[in-house]
């Protein structure tokens, strides 16, 4: 059944959402899904992804689901999709042109996913056990992995190899995809949305938009928005639609366990829900993007902004997620007071650093607005990470990862990490496994 | 001269490129209380003293701008910086030196702490040049 918000026809965005489900992979001769069986032509694949002089070595393997595979240091993760009909194409602006996306059919191989690693900024890279009390705390244990794994050439800037490794898990994604266009589509999903003109609709429900905050600290922790550095930004709307498209690419060398990957921004649960509430609880109005600089002039000028778009919108309330923590927080606090002092109500989703004891300080800022918060979790538990059969790329990572100390990795591979270093585990766009649950 | 704005970092490798920088021997902590201690100078913040990814305890360098200003003490920035060092000194006994790191690591955590502080330093006209800028952040 089509997730609509239903409007004047002529005016929608719609976006099938035709899902290929992929339970296995599998080496083969030619790169295809079938039966839920992803095959990947290793020599193509590795052909797509020649030829950049940034990189030394490119190679390519496997992670799948209950394995004894663990991976490390992991850059980023991407959900292989492919453009079949509309305007432009998956990840506008990076591996696209930069026409505005949202509309037409796009395939995605459903519980596939490219997996780059490789050693950037050492300490801020993530770990993905396949199995054991690891796998527990990241959903990238239960998608098929194609695992990237790329080597910087001598002497190149790191920003450098970020890019290069970035553009090899965005090109492997929509290669992968591309090549399984003719595939048995197994499920359907329709998002349609529609003009502000056409809003609200029922006018009696309150309307609500999504403050979508994005990393921009600076070269290595920035996110990309149709190509452009999300730093440089005002706050602007954006049609949730061309967030399934990849209008937003994660370019983050940060804390692994609420980095909002590609593959997060790809499939944004906050989205999908409010897509799914859209008409019975409120008006789904759509989504605000916002960065989280550094200076504090441009905190307050985007904080503003942001506001201002919300009251021009005429919502009631505000979801405002937050990546990352620190000086974040801030962004979060001045979103969130902002809002609710301009007669906006808000609520925050976050996670926490409440130390391994749980009893430090969660956020660095707070304000007495801030009265609805959801958590993704203390980013600081410890977790003891039995050995693995098979490591993919650098286990002594594990001693200088973020969440990680020296020490951390023992004789035996066993690693002893808090919740940090383990990727996607304290997402703070809710894509996670923790959570708690009204019985 | 009389300068405007002024860098505290305990990073080596941002003095040298930055118009007017106050070296900080010591860890983040002690660039933390030198900041305050500005900041009850007269000096407002101009960038977070907070990180936007690493606990206290998880970097090495830490490099905050300020401005000097007309009147009496800036209330936020002073806010914002016994916050942050109800943070840092929570984890006091966790925080960082460079006693004992290698190089290698040395040089990816002030590699770091200047690509997360360079583009307020652009913005702000902090660096010699462009052209002046160390290559990926080292010299």
């Amino acid at each position: 059944m089509p997730i609509s918000l239903k409007g004047g026809k002529e005016r929608t965005m719609k976006l099938e959402l035709h899902r290929v489900k992929i339970s296995k992979l599998a080496w083969g001769d030619a790169t295809s899904a079938k039966d839920g069986v992803l095959t990947v032509n290793k020599e193509e694949l590795l052909s797509v992804l020649a030829g950049d002089e940034r990189l030394t070595k490119v190679d390519v393997d496997f992670a799948q689901p209950g394995e004894s595979v663990r991976i490390l240091p992991v850059k980023d993760v991407v959900e292989p999709r492919f453009k079949l009909e509309g305007a432009g194409g998956v990840f506008p602006g990076m591996l696209s042109d930069v026409e505005t996306v949202g509309e037409g059919k796009t395939l995605v191989l459903s519980g596939a996913a490219v997996v780059t690693t490789g050693k950037i900024v050492r300490f801020q890279e993530g770990i993905i056990d396949m199995s054991g009390p690891g796998a527990e705390y990241t959903p990238y244990s239960a998608t098929c992995n194609v695992v990237v794994i790329l080597e910087n050439a001598k002497g190149i800037d790191k920003h450098e190899y970020e890019t290069a490794c970035r553009m090899a898990g965005l090109k492997a994604a929509a290669y992968l995809a591309e090549k399984c266009a003719g595939a048995k589509v197994d499920a359907v999903e329709t998002y349609e949305s529609l003009s502000l003109k056409d809003m609200p609709a029922p006018p009696t429900l309150p309307k609500v938009a999504y403050l979508y905050m994005l990393q921009s600290q600076g070269l290595l922790h920035d996110t990309y928005l149709y190509g452009v550095d999300v730093k440089k930004i005002l706050p602007t709307y954006l049609n949730p639609t061309e967030v399934m498209d990849g209008a937003i690419v994660s370019g983050n060398c940060v804390s692994a366990c609420d980095k909002n990957n590609t593959y997060v921004h790809q499939n944004n649960p906050v989205i999908a829900n409010m897509f799914k509430r859209h008409g019975v609880d409120f008006n789904f109005i759509g989504c605000i993007v916002t960065n989280e600089n550094v200076t504090l002039l441009d905190k307050r000028r985007s904080s503003s902004y942001a506001v201002k778009l919300a009251r021009t919108l005429g919502v009631d309330g505000l979801l405002i997620s937050e990546e990352g923590f620190g000086n974040p927080d801030a962004d979060l606090i001045m979103n969130c007071w902002k809002a609710e002092r301009a007669g906006i109500k808000t609520t925050l989703l976050t996670d926490e650093y409440a130390g391994q004891d749980g009893a430090s300080q969660s956020l660095a800022d707070s304000c007495v607005e801030g009265d609805a918060c959801v958590t993704a979790g203390n980013a600081n538990e410890v977790i003891v990470l039995p050995p693995m059969d098979k490591v993919i790329g650098e286990p002594e990572e594990a001693n200088v990862i973020a969440g990680g100390w020296q020490g951390s990795l023992a004789a035996d591979g066993t690693i002893t990490v808090e919740l940090q270093a383990i990727l996607g585990s304290t997402s703070e766009l809710g894509y996670t496994k923790l959570g708690a649950y009204t019985i | 001269m009389v300068c405007r704005r002024l860098l505290v970092t305990n990073n080596p490798q941002l003095c040298p490129v930055v118009r007017s920088c106050v070296f900080v021997e010591g860890t983040t902590l002690d660039v933390l209380l030198r900041v305050r201690d500005h900041v009850h100078l007269g000096w407002r913040l101009l960038t977070h003293p907070l990180y936007g990814n690493l606990r206290p305890h998880q970097h090495l360098y830490r490099s905050i701008l300020l401005e000097r200003q007309e009147g009496s003490v800036d209330l936020e920035s002073l806010d914002y910086m016994e916050s942050a060092l109800r943070i840092y000194t929570a984890e006091s006994r966790r925080i960082m030196s460079a006693d004992g790191i290698p190089e290698e690591h040395r040089e990816d955590f002030a590699f770091v702490d200047y690509e997360l502080i360079k583009e307020s330093l652009l913005q702000y006209g902090m660096v010699t040049a462009d052209g002046a800028l160390p290559s990926g952040g080292r010299r």
